[in-house]
């Protein structure tokens, strides 16, 4: 079943095209990552299809159309800062939430304990440190089980200890089988959280895909001689190899398939180059995101 | 509606300036009148204090503080009530928590009716109260015999939030709305009225103002001025009794529409 399909998104402020002509097809059970710089219009879509702004074209269904024309209440949003009122406590916020919901009976003491704020629950929402506040946004948008998950820079200005907690909880809640859509600048999280990826730059959508089918570019493998230009002739008359990268003291080369290390190390060894250095890597999504964000031009991986 | 009313419940019930506000309406408005009893015999054509808090009179003068106290507190408590779901952000909230924008201003519209609705109860028992105590013989005739200045109360009441609620909404800023809120009836209005209008053309339909009209539905109590001016302009100081009632719907209906209009459609 389709959870959100997003078609031909458009919102401009100004003469500035925050969102262009954004397409996106989200599954039951994906977690998905919509990653991309900072006003690459991450915000402003997840804004649109919660209803809090208003289009300039494009349309967005949410459930196949199940619920209407409010589907809100079965999706659970944390937004750029956790909205509360400063003088309600926990519970009380918690409960207003629930009645928005029409939660019967919510599961209040659950969330709380999943995002590890039951001993402060009679405190007011003003007294909370930011990690605090980030936790139990989460734990609203847990109230009363809602079908889709969304979560916008959940890790933003929190401290080391406060992403881990706040990442932690995000993987048990994708664990246990949501569909999540993430947006984050920050490529370790979408890397470690998501199956899926978008990622967006001036509005536009660039590549998306399995995380899996993204990273999976070239093997790679590092390697570094005295002579790296000697290795590199050598290497380039393989037919394995597709392109050699020279790096300031290393050579990154990248292969057609992966190959064992241990033969690169035995091929140098016979042409009298010593290795000092040898690594196989995995092209990580820093490196894919970079390449795609700074080349706009080369829409590739699309739907791959 | 009752559901977005228990809402408008949890959101309210601790915050801090709605209970100290309606602790100060329930003080304010019996101790507005009975401050009368402190002032010296009344001038001519009026007499005596004694037509402050007796029977049917004391509907009129009632209703003339909780004209005030109203405009105040009232004024305030909406703009507040507006304006502090902008700076929470909770707006933003309610709407993606699952609330549609009809509903999260329904749920506004609604509040401020049943504000206004207890507004004019209290404001019935303290004047059958006051009234009560300081009407030597009471004949029921008399007591009811200025009993439409309840439902005028409640339009007032109404009539000052529903203003409130259009300037909150539009204006965002608590502080900003605030000021406007107070400039626009007790100045801007004025000079509307009165420097522009009136230059031009000289006769009721510069009484034809939403605040004029709120104020209006509880007219000051001075006869004598009312008549003075009838006599130099030709036309009443004050909104003829239905009159007033169909300009004050007409203006809450309008502004309830302007937001209704701006809310459903702008980005929050």
């Amino acid at each position: 079943m389709s959870i959100l399909a997003i078609d031909q998104l458009y919102k401009r402020y100004g003469r500035i095209e925050a969102v262009n002509k954004l397409s996106l097809q989200i599954e039951r059970g994906m977690v998905y990552g919509l990653l991309g710089p900072n006003g690459s219009g991450k915000t402003t879509t997840l804004g649109i299809i919660m209803g809090i702004l208003s289009p300039n074209s494009g349309t967005y269904e949410w459930f196949d159309g199940k619920y209407g024309n409010n589907p809100r209440r079965h999706i659970g949003t944390l937004l750029e800062t956790p909205n509360f009122y400063p003088y309600l406590d926990a519970i009380d916020n918690l409960q207003l939430i629930a009645h928005i919901r029409k939660v019967k009976h919510p599961n209040l003491g659950e969330v709380l304990d999943l995002v590890n704020l039951s001993h402060r629950k009679h405190s007011r929402f003003k007294t909370y440190s930011l990690g605090m506040k980030q936790r139990l946004a989460i734990a609203a948008a847990m109230l009363g089980d809602p079908e889709v998950l969304i979560f916008d820079e959940p890790t933003n200005g929190l401290d080391p200890q406060g992403i881990a907690e706040v990442r932690e909880t995000i993987q048990q809640i994708a664990q246990s089988g949501k569909t999540i859509l993430m947006a984050s600048h920050i490529l370790d999280e979408v890397e470690r959280i998501c199956s899926h990826v978008a990622i967006m730059k001036n509005g536009k959508l660039l590549a998306t895909g399995s995380v899996g089918a993204i990273l999976s570019q070239d093997p790679m493998i590092e390697m570094a001689c005295d002579d790296n230009k000697a290795l590199a002739t050598l290497l380039q008359s393989q037919h394995m190899v597709t392109k050699i990268e020279e790096k300031p003291n290393t050579l990154l080369v990248h292969f057609k398939e992966a190959i064992p290390p241990s033969l690169i190390n035995e091929l140098a060894f016979k042409n009298q180059l010593t290795l000092h250095y040898l690594a196989a890597k995995k092209r990580s999504l820093e490196a894919e995101f970079l390449e795609i964000t700074q080349n706009p031009k080369t829409p590739k991986l699309l739907n791959s | 509606m009752l559901h977005l009313l228990q809402l408008e419940w949890l959101k309210w019930r601790r915050h801090r300036a709605f209970q100290i506000f309606m602790v100060a309406y329930a003080i304010l408005l019996p101790a507005g009148l009975l401050l009368g009893k402190q002032l010296p015999d009344l001038p001519d054509p009026i007499g005596t204090t004694e037509v402050l808090f007796i029977f049917p009179t004391v509907w009129q003068y009632l209703s003339f503080v909780g004209n005030w106290v109203s405009f105040f507190l009232f004024g305030f408590l909406s703009i507040v009530m507006v304006t502090s779901e902008y700076s929470f952000k909770t707006v933003r909230q309610n709407i993606m928590t699952g609330l549609t924008r009809k509903q999260f201003l329904l749920g506004k519209i609604y509040l401020f009716g049943l504000l206004a609705l207890l507004a004019t109860l209290y404001y019935t028992v303290v004047a059958l109260g006051i009234g009560y105590f300081h009407t030597d013989v009471i004949r029921w005739g008399k007591v009811w015999q200025n009993a439409s200045y309840i439902p005028r109360y409640f339009l007032l009441c109404f009539g000052y939030m529903s203003f409130g609620l259009l300037v909150g909404f539009l204006v965002r800023r608590t502080g900003l709305a605030l000021f406007l809120y107070f400039a626009y009836a007790t100045i801007g209005e004025l000079i509307l009225r009165w420097g522009i209008h009136f230059q031009l053309i000289q006769n009721k339909t510069i009484h034809y103002y939403p605040i004029k009209s709120f104020s209006d539905l509880s007219p000051l109590p001075f006869q004598n001025l009312a008549e003075e001016f009838m006599r130099k302009e030709g036309f009443p100081l004050f909104l003829g009794q239905t009159e007033v009632f169909i300009v004050a719907i007409i203006y809450i209906a309008l502004m309830i529409f302007l937001v209704f209009r701006r809310f459903l459609k702008v980005d929050l």
